[in-house]
């Protein structure tokens, strides 16, 4: 009960991961269509993108308290979250019309599909793709760093570790899905996967202990209090084990293993440290900027689950 | 147009909670849902040489109100007199309000599924009543009114000495003030 | 409540009613349409709370519909305590609970029925004029922890008692054991105005108070050594030479006895046993009596400290007299009681009680002050002056832990019967186990209460009763005041709910008392009791709605007419009363009810001090935690320990302790403050769970949290005068509550 009404909760996070994913997924599409060649990347990763960003966009909706008003979200130009909701649609319509470019016409029957010849449209889609993908990919982190009572979330290192982690994940899961339906035209681009992955990784590792780092000497109370947490507070757990061992050392080592299983198991788990992050970001946002005795004050009201709480019902 | 506020004296305020069950009981929240707290500090120092004190809270009705620029909705919006309110019919529970808001003030009903707050009573407000938070502080701790009056008593205590507002830093521009 | 109701509609009415959660009986108005109120709120134009509203106030809808109220008279059909019930027909309830102490009458006597009260909540002088006319001296309250024995004490001294603040003028406030920052709030608000045009508070208390924190200077005591405090003023008042020359050569008698008894007395010899310095002391003695007029306020702490507890309101007595802060603006006022309306002595039927039965009272013979050979002393003196008595449901009663010994031993004589009305004495009464026991022992028993209480659910009948907005309410002190506020009814009472006064109504005719019951109704006998008034109604409804109040003109300084209530006239501070009853005429030392001084072996075993109760918000003693609104707040109860004292004994922040005295255990939650001496202990009071089964053996889990469990209500530990018995100042330990004991019983 202490927090129970207050903020957001795993369905969100695990919207960010989704759309997240998928964001980083368009942009590898959008950069490998214009800088490397068509076609030269997997069906099912330009597919998936756009659907895991609708899986996203399924989860932020059950996370809303009344789900089946949703499309008021479009309301107020002025909410990052409507300009969220509208650039994300953009992405995922935009995402699959390039997707549809790689469809094997044999599988509905045709010769060709009409439009797979519309050279010019297929360049500005993957261009809006990269564009949008980016956008989607950066989001979350805008989002929450624009908090200015949230410590933990506050300042622009949010949207970098944002950015980050989206790229990190959308780059496993595009060579996930190049394991399941490779390209066309392989040469380089799977390959470079796993290193660009772990290249990443390592990366994000370095700007995560530098966030956590700045967050616990560089601001304020409150901010050294919400670094605290990661440190050896209620989160530390969660992010030593699983998002520092098992989401990020481990897949470092497995990705730069030459083996495919190997690469794919670490790509697998670089998802998993992905998902969690962000319900650990989520959750380390319940941390504000606390009022005088606030946290005294609700730490003595009800969990939720005490007896008085359920007797003389009506 | 008036600009309502709220000026809550600390030195009066001796922490009985009574705002908290007015404020419940009126606005018919469930048992778990409370729109303005009332904490304590302290004691601070040491035996005996103590100081204690309490910060009844509620909306803040920021000028500057960041759960209105937050909702994707557009249902949190500000009246032309300063109070901020939710209507409920436009209301997705999207939470973005809840924490955008630094206070605190904000709270989703697990019933309806929306964000709820106080809106300073406003339905009283129209009537020329005072919020029911007020009437009901035996300690008259809770001062309401018009800032934009000069007279007023919300108006002296503001300007006056003492006066302050909570988390002033981040440019919310609250007008609930606190005398301390 | 308010939210969706319209109160602009059609047919709705403004009642004006009042709350009675706490005796401080705010106004209130309420709106009412066909019988139901729809929403309420605080009176604005009520004098006490001007439209302010406790948290308990604010509930008094949903207390009025809750759905754990009992609504129907019950009748015990399975064993004692089993929670088996069978919904009976008032009408024979009240036939076979007549027969039946008929019954008893005629075997035992009519002592042998007593009843209980709680504090005062209702219209406890017909309870009494049941009690004269059946032939009982025994009815008893928790009054004797309550201001009574303070009452009976100044009024041996100057004849009444100042409850009366004419705080307007006052220049300096003490609140002695007094916390009306939780305990008292429309009266708080007073005190902060005025503090802040310069009046100075004093509080003395041993905890860091809502109002301690406001004070200009906290004398934080050793529990239960106000007497050292008291005796050590007394001293430097008179020593030097702050004291009123003229007034106490003109008004008091007995100064050089009291100069000469206190001169031993100096803040130097009170300091180790009041754990403040020489310098606290001498400094709360200069800020009272410096700045004049002054008051000092009643506060319940000392009449809870057993043993010293009636030598310490001597000495605080002492302390207005010598002062002058007695009947002047500005000080504590002797208002007397009404001599216009017809008080609750007037209506209790005193007359109606033989000299025979009289003299069984049960604890008389040792605890004169507030039994009938005290009470008749200090009432012939009070009827001299006055005209009037004090009320004797309240100054003259049964000392109540002898009367749960009386049903254990049948010593001086069986008691078998008792009817409750109004109190939960598992709760509230000292030394819980002995009541649990008595209350199981006792052959028949009845209770009128809101709730299935621990109390009630042992009970043979538990009767329904009407609450504030179902009845009529008439404020005037415990009957001792000169004014009256007068509130309305809102509702009849819902369901089969009665008014206590009809309980004793009814039950009186049923045993015999037919002619003595006038009024059918509460407004009937009220408007008796105001027609004197001679205001122009025709009902006690029509006063409420056109007057509401009734404050005579004040009169300062009436001694100079009238002479004080006393034998010689004067402010007796040499008490020839007190000494006539066999006690001592100057208030001796006598130290905290256990201390390490006097008690070093118990000490060593039980190292803390301890206090128990001090009101608290939400709660009201035993009640309201069923209101969720209320119980949201504080759900569990918390003690409050230093953070040097827990850090010795491994207790953090919100850990289960139990608090031990030689008489049992109880567990609450630990509350670090510094607000706190680091040898003293503080239990908030009150405790059950009413969510849990009221019914035995759990019952409600009343004997968990308890503060009673550990309190002492031995002869040797009440004090000599009252006998109110010692809820602070005890000798207690704490430890943790081991993990595995946290769902286990005591
Ligand atoms: N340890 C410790 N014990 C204390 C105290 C302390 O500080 N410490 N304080 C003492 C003091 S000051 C007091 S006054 C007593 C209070 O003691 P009690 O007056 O016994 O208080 P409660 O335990 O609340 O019990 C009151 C019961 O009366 C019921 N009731 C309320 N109004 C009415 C009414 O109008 N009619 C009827 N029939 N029933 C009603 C309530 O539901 C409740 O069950 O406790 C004393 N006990
Ligand atoms: N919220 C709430 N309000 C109530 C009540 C309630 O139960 N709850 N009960 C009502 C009733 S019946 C009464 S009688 C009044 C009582 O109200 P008060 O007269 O104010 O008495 P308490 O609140 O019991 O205790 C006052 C203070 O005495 C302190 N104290 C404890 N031990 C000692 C001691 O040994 N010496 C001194 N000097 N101080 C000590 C306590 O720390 C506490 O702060 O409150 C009434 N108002
Ligand atoms: S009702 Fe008044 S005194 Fe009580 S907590 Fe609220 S603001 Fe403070
Ligand atoms: S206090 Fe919170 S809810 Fe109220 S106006 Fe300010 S930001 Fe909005
Ligand atoms: S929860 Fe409701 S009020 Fe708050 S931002 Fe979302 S839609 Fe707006
Ligand atoms: S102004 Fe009204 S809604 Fe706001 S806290 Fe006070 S009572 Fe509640
Ligand atoms: S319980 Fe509260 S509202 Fe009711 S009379 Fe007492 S102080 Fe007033
Ligand atoms: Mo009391």
């Amino acid at each position: 009960m202490k927090n129970k009404h207050e903020g957001w909760g795993w369905m969100l996070a695990v919207d960010f991961f989704f759309a997240g994913m998928g964001g980083g997924m368009l942009v590898i599409a959008g950069i490998v269509e214009l800088f490397i060649g068509e076609g030269r990347i997997s069906l099912v990763g330009n597919l998936l993108g756009p659907v895991f960003m609708c899986i996203g966009c399924i989860f932020l909706v059950f996370e809303l308290g009344r789900p089946f008003q949703s499309w008021r979200v479009f309301m107020n130009p002025k909410a990052i979250l409507t300009v969220g909701a509208w650039i994300m649609s953009i992405a995922i319509v935009v995402g699959l019309a390039y997707a549809s470019f790689g469809l094997n016409p044999a599988w509905f029957g045709m010769e060709k599909l009409f439009w797979q010849d519309w050279n010019g449209v297929r360049k500005v889609l993957s261009v809006v793709c990269l564009v949008t993908g980016l956008v989607v990919a950066t989001y979350p982190g805008v989002l929450l760093s624009r908090h200015k009572c949230r410590p933990f979330w506050v300042g622009p290192g949010m949207i970098t570790l944002f950015l980050l982690s989206s790229l990190v994940t959308g780059v496993a899961a595009q060579f996930l899905s190049g394991l399941v339906l490779p390209p066309v035209a392989v040469p380089g681009v799977m390959q470079a996967l796993p290193a660009l992955a772990g290249g990443l990784l390592f990366f994000q590792l370095i700007i995560w202990i530098g966030y956590i780092w700045v967050k616990r000497t560089g601001g304020t109370e409150a901010e050294a209090a919400s670094a605290q947490r990661w440190i050896d507070g209620d989160i530390s757990a969660s992010f030593k084990s699983i998002v520092l061992l098992l989401g990020t050392l481990v897949p470092l080592i497995l990705l730069l293993q030459s083996s495919l299983v190997a690469q794919a198991v670490g790509a697998l788990l670089v998802l998993v440290g992905g998902v969690s992050i962000r319900c650990l970001v989520v959750r380390a946002g319940s941390d504000r900027t606390w009022l005088p005795g606030e946290q005294k004050y609700k730490n003595r009201l009800p969990f939720g689950d005490e007896a008085f709480l359920k007797a003389w019902n009506k | 147009m008036a600009r309502y506020a709220m000026v809550i004296d600390t030195r009066r305020c001796i922490g009985c909670h009574s705002c908290t069950v007015a404020c419940k009981v009126h606005n018919e929240l469930p048992v778990d849902m409370i729109y303005n707290s009332v904490t304590t500090v302290g004691p601070t120092g040491i035996y005996p040489d103590l100081h204690m004190y309490n910060v009844p809270t509620l909306c803040m009705h920021c000028a500057n109100a960041p759960c209105v620029d937050a909702c994707p909705t557009g249902a949190s919006q500000k009246r032309e007199d300063g109070v901020v309110f939710i209507e409920d019919k436009k209301c997705v529970g999207c939470q973005a309000c809840i924490m955008a808001c630094p206070y605190g003030a904000r709270v989703q009903n697990h019933a309806t599924g929306a964000a709820q707050k106080c809106d300073f009573c406003k339905d009283r407000l129209d009537v020329g009543k005072k919020p029911h938070c007020v009437n009901t502080c035996h300690q008259k701790a809770r001062i309401f009114g018009d800032l934009d009056d000069e007279t007023s008593e919300v108006y002296k205590l503001v300007h006056g000495e003492n006066s302050a507002r909570l988390l002033g830093e981040l440019n919310t521009e609250p007008y609930v003030f606190y005398i301390y | 409540m308010s939210k969706n109701i319209d109160l602009e509609q059609e047919g709705i009415e403004v009642k004006k009613s009042a709350c009675y959660f706490c005796h401080q009986n705010c106004g209130v108005l309420a709106y009412v349409k066909d019988g139901k109120v729809l929403d309420i709120e605080g009176d604005p134009e009520f004098p006490t709370n001007q439209g302010g509203l406790c948290c308990r106030g604010n509930i008094a809808l949903d207390h009025l519909d809750h759905p754990a109220r009992i609504n129907y008279p019950l009748k015990r059909v399975g064993k004692r305590g089993e929670g088996k019930w069978e919904q009976i027909p008032w009408d024979q309830a009240i036939q076979e609970i007549g027969v039946k102490i008929s019954k008893i009458r005629d075997e035992f006597g009519a002592e042998a029925v007593a009843t209980a009260g709680g504090t005062q909540r209702t219209d406890d002088w017909a309870r009494r004029r049941f009690m004269n006319q059946f032939g009982s001296p025994n009815g008893f309250h928790n009054s004797h922890l309550c201001w009574i024995p303070t009452f009976m004490v100044e009024t041996a001294i100057y004849g009444w008692c100042p409850f009366e603040l004419d705080m307007g003028n006052s220049r300096c406030l003490v609140l002695w054991g007094q916390n009306p920052g939780a305990a008292g709030m429309p009266e708080m608000h007073h005190i902060s105005a005025l503090q802040a045009k310069g009046m100075k508070v004093i509080v003395i208390d041993p905890r860091f108070s809502e109002t301690a924190a406001k004070a200009d200077l906290w004398l934080p005591l050793r529990p239960g050594s106000d007497l050292a405090l008291a005796l050590a003023w007394i001293n430097v008042i008179i020593y030097d030479g702050l004291f009123d020359q003229e007034f106490v050569a003109n008004s008091c008698e007995g100064f050089g006895e009291l100069a000469d008894h206190v001169e031993e007395f100096t803040p130097e010899w009170a300091a180790p046993l009041t754990w403040l310095t020489p310098e606290q002391i001498r400094e709360g003695a200069y800020m009272y009596a410096m700045n004049k007029p002054g008051n000092i306020q009643w506060g319940t702490s000392v009449d809870q400290i057993g043993k010293p507890a009636g030598s310490t309101m001597h000495a605080r007595a002492i302390l207005r007299a010598i002062t002058g802060n007695l009947d002047v603006p500005g000080a504590d006022l002797l208002t007397g009681p009404s001599p216009d309306f017809i008080t609750d002595e007037e209506m209790e039927a005193n007359d109606q009680l033989s000299e025979l039965q009289k003299t069984k009272q049960i604890g008389s013979e040792r605890f004169k002050l507030v039994t009938w050979p005290g009470y008749s002393r200090i009432a012939e003196e009070t009827r001299k002056v006055w005209g009037k008595a004090p009320t004797a449901e309240w100054m003259c009663e049964a000392h109540p832990p002898s009367v749960f010994r009386a049903i254990l031993t049948e010593k001086p004589y069986p008691v078998k019967a008792l009817l409750v009305n109004a109190t939960n004495p598992i709760n509230s009464y000292g030394e819980t186990k002995l009541v649990m026991e008595a209350l199981q022992a006792v052959d028949f028993m009845v209770t009128c209460d809101y709730w299935m209480t621990p109390t009630a659910s042992l009970s043979d009948y538990v009767l329904p009763v009407a609450g504030a907005l179902e009845r009529p309410t008439i404020t005037s002190t415990y009957g001792c005041s000169d004014f009256l506020l007068a509130s309305q009814r809102a509702i009849q009472p819902m369901y089969e709910r009665r008014n206590d006064y009809n309980f004793w109504r009814d039950l009186g005719m049923a045993v015999g008392q037919k002619d003595q019951w006038p009024w059918e109704t509460v407004e009937d006998a009220y408007y008796h009791r105001i027609a004197p008034l001679g205001y122009d109604v025709s009902s006690y409804d029509e006063f409420v709605d056109r007057y509401r109040f009734h404050f005579p003109e004040r009169e300062y300084s009436k001694y100079e007419r009238q002479g004080f209530a006393t034998p010689s006239g004067k402010v007796e501070l040499y008490s020839t009363v007190l000494k006539d009853l066999g006690y001592p005429p100057l208030p001796p030392y006598i130290g905290p009810t256990e201390n390490e001084v006097d008690h070093p072996v118990l000490a060593k075993e039980f190292p803390l001090v301890l206090t128990t109760g001090g009101g608290f918000m939400p709660y009201h003693h035993s009640e309201h935690f069923q209101i969720k609104d209320l119980r949201f707040l504080k759900h569990e109860p918390y003690m409050d320990i230093n953070p040097a004292t827990a850090a010795e004994l491994s207790i953090e922040e919100g850990d289960w302790v139990w608090i031990e005295t030689k008489r049992g255990r109880i567990k609450q939650k630990a509350n670090l403050t510094q607000g706190i001496h680091p040898r003293v202990v503080y239990t908030q009071r009150g405790w059950w769970y009413p969510e849990r089964e009221i019914n035995m053996p759990e019952l409600g889990g009343c004997l968990e949290s308890n503060a009673n469990i550990l309190t002492s209500s031995a002869d040797e530990d009440c004090d000599p005068y009252s006998g109110a018995w010692a809820n602070r100042g005890l000798l207690c330990k704490v430890y943790k509550v081991e993990a595995s004991d946290l769902k286990g019983e005591n």
